[in-house]
Order: C-alpha cells, then structure tokens, then sequence
C-alpha cells in the first residue's frame, strides 16, 4: 500500500517507509533540515548515515547534534561523501545502488539498530543531462520501491539551486515533501505490483509527471527495441516489446492538460518498445481520457 | 419542366448543410428520394439517420433500391446529450473521410422535440464551422408536425441551405454561429449580490475553492462543477494575471462564474466544438461546457465572464 502524501513543514515526525524529498538553500538550509532529522532517528535508536558533497561541509551541518562525538565514535552516525556513497549510481544499473541501501539496512539490523536513517545531498547526482536525469529519476523509483519494503526512512536534499525543471519531476516521485505552493500535486509510486498515480494531476505539473513517468516506465538499457538498423527485422512491427500498468485508482483529479500528457506519454514510451497499460480510472479521469481518440485505452484496475 | 437539382452545385469537396423541413409524405419523399437516387448514381455512399415515419417513407419509395443505402439507423436512439451525441457524430465522420472521398446524409434529428434536446441547434450551428473541411452533404430533416415554432426558427438560422423547389438556395435567415450562441444561451444579467466571489491565481485554488462552496450545496455534482471550473480557469489564467470565481444558486440551480480581464476569447463557439484528431488542439472549453447543463459567456477586448449552470 502506498500511503498518502505526505506534505510536511519539517522533515521530522518520520518513520520507516517514509521518503522525503527535500530543497534547501546554502549550508545553513542544510543543517537546518538535517539536524532534526538525524537528532529524531538517534532517539529512535537508528542507523544514521548523512551524505553529501564534502566531509568537512557535513561534519559542520552536523557540529550542532546532540551527542554527535558519542554517535560518531559508536558508529551510529556515519558521515560519507556522494562520491563514496553513490558510487555505484554512476554505473548504467540504478538497481545496483539500490542493492547497496537494502545491504546497509541489513547490517544496521544486525547491530541492534532499529532502522537506517538516511539524509543524502543529492545535488551533484541530479544534475546533468537528459540521460542523468533519466538514471535518477530511475533510481528515485527503485529506491521508493525499496523504502515501502524495509524499514529504511530517507531525507533526499536538492539544493533548490538545481532549478524547477530538475526538481520537479523529482519531487513526484517521493511520496514526502515540503508543504508549499511547489509542492507536488501527485506521487508517481512504484511501491506495489504496478505503477500507480495518487493526488491530483493538473496543467501545472503535467511537464515532470511525463518526463519522470517517460523515464521510470521506459525500458532499461538493452530491455527496449535495439537501435535503429542494428536488425534486419526488427520488432517494431510487432508492437511495444513490454509492458507497464500505470494504476489511476487513486487518482482524485485529471484535467485536460493531464490526459493530453499521459497519451502524450504513451506515444513517446511506444516509439521506444514500452507500451503504457492505464488502469482503474475514475469517472471524471476517464472522461478526460476520452477526449482523446486513438489515446491509450483504459481498463477497469 | 425545370430540372431537379438534389445537390445543387455541391461539388463533393467540403460540407453542404441544408435544413429541409416538411409536413406531408409526398414533401418528404420527393426531397429525398431525388437526393439519395443522385448519389447512387455519383457511387456516393449514402447514409440515412432518421426516425420511423421517415425511414419507412423512404424505405418504400426505394423498393428493391434501399439496401443501396450505406446505413440506415433510428435516431430514435442516437441522443446521448448534446455532447456525446457531436462527439460519437464526429468519429463518425473522421472515420467516413478516411474511407471514402465524399458521401451524403440525410438526417432526422428527432430529439430536437425533446426539451433536453433543443440544445442541439447550438451544435448545429457550430457544425458549420468545425466540419466545413468534411466532404459531405447533410441534409437535415425537419418535421413540421412534431417540431415547435421556436425550434424551426432555430434550425433555419442554422442551417446555411434550404430547399428552393428545385435545388437548394441560401436560407435568408441564416445567422453566423457566433451570434446564434449568443442569442441562444441563458441571459447574462448582473451577477446577484449575494454570491461570493474570489480571485484566484493558480488552477488548484480555484478548485479548492469551488469545491468547499459545492459541498455546501449539492455535493453530488461536485465531480462535474470542480473540473469544469478548473478548465475555465486554466484558460483564464494563460491570459490573464487572475480569474475571479464567484458562485451563487438561482431557484436550485448552481451558477458558477470565471471572470478575467484577458484580451477576450478567440473563439466563442470552441464550447461546442468537438475534440479534433490533433491531441494539441483544445479541449477545456468542450469538456466544461458538456458537464454543465447550460453556459452562457460574454467576451470582448476587457475581458471575458462565462458562466456555467448545474442543475441539482
């Protein structure tokens, strides 16, 4: 089960499972967002792992929490560097760094913690090019995907710096956020057997529900068609190649703008091999769905 | 003897739209039967929509000829509302332009006689805009015994032909479908000073809005006011800094009202028009305008007001 989203004023009262997307500006947006959290997950006797740009930087964020001396010494907070951390992020397989996480909550169970708590400065990995964008917005899927399975909690920090068109696909793909104006109007969940929408999707956002929903159906690396020529007889003709369902059930509002972006969608995951599968629309989303013909059919969830 | 001209000089390459109304059998028939007979012999498909006295009519005077006809179908069961019947009449066509270069219809529309389906003369209206690249003759028919006076006034300033006794001529009372909208929706009087009123700058507003004064009304046809709201709004917005949303009730209706300050609408008639092929076109002001049970707007280069009423 995907739970509500959750909107917050600050990134505390949170618990296994939860996933926060976090902006904050300069080092002291940081710390300020990063101290309660980790202060709330040593009194919850968690792992706690901080991560970000440069050691020195977070050893600063942190010089303000309490018993941090004892909690670095004892092991329970543990300070490393993006480089460090998110190494295997780099490589083409986001599932590879996911794997890195689930080993982590494993061990921190295994010394008696009651969880992994993690607070990541992301910044430097979410950056860059389309195809950078592309590889995080996957791993941000499997990552959620893992967090509804153990008890790991994770506060994602973007300096808001990276601009909306960076952040805002990313935002949808946590079910936490900050309360606000920005704030993401829908959750994008790969938590369950399938996809699914949950809020409401509006002319506002439709942009990065399609760009993060383009990148976390379409296929990975070698999973799609071939490139263009490398095949006589390639598969194209045969139609998509795979198969993702997107579940509406829980999607309270879908406009005009919001059904032109998901046949919008569609028709780009198509081209590259994936066909989109919509299922469980309500009423007032099905009737917006129809208003485009030849646009992806819809099925009872 | 003159020579009987069914088409006139309609040549098969966008739409002809002629409203012929009758009251005996003998005027039915020997309107239609030329027509139909014209296309068989031009090897046009030729479909008939109609209700029972005119399909038997017809039905008769063809003999052997009538499984000629393309389609026959009872219109009897094509109403679905305004907008669902235009949406499902516009597949229809795209689906007939992708088969065959041109065709011709004869078409009853017998809901006309229905309260709930007069609003159809607004569709009609607009048809001849939104289909005009259509290559096909409509030739609609209208029953004088079943259809009031005001509703065949209506179709005559509707319909751009009419029949003159041996082709058809230009109707003198035909009006552009902008001033026909205009003149056929609800009256625009001054907005009650009761309603409450709110100016909202993002689409979500607007909807939360909305929705706490529905809620207070008629919560059932919350589903239908707050979309539609929101597509007004949203179209507001891309012009104009801020809409006003007011709402207020009149003898059980629900008036809702989006007001901006934008250089006006450029197509007042877009409310009617059904969704084109083309995903980009638009579709707020169709989708909105078919949740509603009526609209009514003014617009001009100070702005524009439209108003949607919902009926519990």
């Amino acid at each position: 089960m995907t739970p509500p989203r959750r909107r917050l004023d600050a990134p505390t009262d949170l618990r296994p499972g939860d996933h926060v997307c976090w902006t904050f500006s300069g080092a002291a947006g940081l710390a300020a967002a990063v101290l309660p959290y980790l202060d709330e997950g040593r009194r919850l006797g968690e792992q706690l792992l901080l991560v970000g740009r440069s050691r020195p930087a977070l050893e600063e964020a942190v010089s303000a929490l309490p018993g941090r001396a004892d909690l670095l010494a004892g092991g329970q907070l543990v300070v490393r560097t993006t480089d460090e951390a998110y190494a295997a992020a780099r490589g083409e397989d986001p599932a590879a760094q996911v794997e890195v996480y689930r080993r982590e909550v494993e061990q921190a169970l295994d010394r008696g913690r009651t969880g992994l708590r993690v607070a990541a400065d992301a910044t430097g990995l979410a950056g860059g090019g389309a195809a950078e964008h592309r590889r995080w917005h996957r791993y941000e899927r499997l990552a959620d995907e893992l967090m509804g399975a153990v008890p790991m909690t994770a506060l994602c920090l973007y300096d808001a710096a990276l601009g909306r068109d960076v952040l805002g696909p990313l935002a949808l793909l946590h079910p936490g956020g900050h309360r606000g104006a920005r704030e993401p109007l829908v959750h994008l969940s790969g938590r369950g057997p399938r996809l699914s929408l949950h809020g409401e999707v509006d002319v506002t956002q439709v942009d990065d529900l399609v760009r993060a929903l383009v990148d976390v159906a379409g296929a990975a690396p070698g999973e799609g068609y071939p490139p263009e020529g490398s095949r006589r007889d390639g598969p194209r003709r045969d139609g998509p190649r795979r198969e993702v369902v997107l579940d509406l059930s829980d999607l309270d509002f879908l406009d005009v703008a919001g059904a032109r972006g998901l046949v919008t969608a569609g028709r780009r995951l198509a081209e590259a091999g994936t066909g989109l599968r919509l299922v469980g629309a309500r009423r007032l989303v099905r009737r917006c769905l129809e208003l485009f013909d030849g646009g992806v059919p819809v099925e009872p969830a | 003897m003159t020579e009987v001209r069914p088409t006139g000089d309609w040549d098969g390459g966008g739409l002809a739209h002629e409203a012929f109304a009758f009251r005996t059998d003998r005027e039915l028939t020997d309107r239609v039967v030329p027509f139909v007979l014209e296309g068989f012999s031009r090897g046009e498909p030729v479909l008939l929509v109609a209700g029972e006295r005119v399909r038997t009519l017809v039905a008769e005077e063809l003999g052997a000829d009538v499984c000629r006809l393309a389609r026959v179908a009872a219109a009897e069961s094509w109403w679905q509302g305004g907008h669902r019947t235009l949406h499902a009449y516009a597949r229809d066509l795209r689906a007939l332009r992708a088969t065959v270069p041109n065709w011709r219809l004869a078409a009853e529309p017998v809901w006309l006689a229905r309260d709930d389906g007069r609003e159809w003369s607004r569709f009609e209206a607009v048809a001849n805009h939104c289909f005009t690249a259509m290559p096909y003759y409509s030739l609609c028919l209208h029953d004088r015994q079943l259809l009031p006076a005001p509703v065949l006034d209506a179709v005559e300033r509707t319909h751009p032909l009419t029949w003159g006794g041996t082709a058809p001529v230009p109707t003198p009372a035909y009006d552009d479908p902008r001033c026909f909208l205009r003149s056929a929706q609800p009256a625009m009087g001054e907005q009650p000073a009761s309603a409450g009123t709110v100016p909202v700058t993002t689409p979500r507003e607007a909807r939360r809005a909305v929705a706490a004064a529905v809620a207070d009304w008629w919560p059932a046809r919350l589903g239908d006011v707050v979309p539609a709201v929101h597509e007004l709004v949203v179209n507001a917005l891309r012009v104009a800094a801020f809409a006003e949303v007011s709402c207020w009730t009149e003898a059980g209706t629900l008036v809702v009202q989006v007001a901006d300050a934008g250089p006006g609408l450029p197509d007042e008639t877009l409310g009617y028009v059904p969704p084109a092929d083309e995903p980009r076109s638009s579709r707020g002001m169709w989708l909105a305008w078919s949740l509603a049970d009526d609209a009514a707007l003014d617009s001009g280069p100070a702005g524009t007001t439209i108003r949607l009423f919902f009926r519990r």
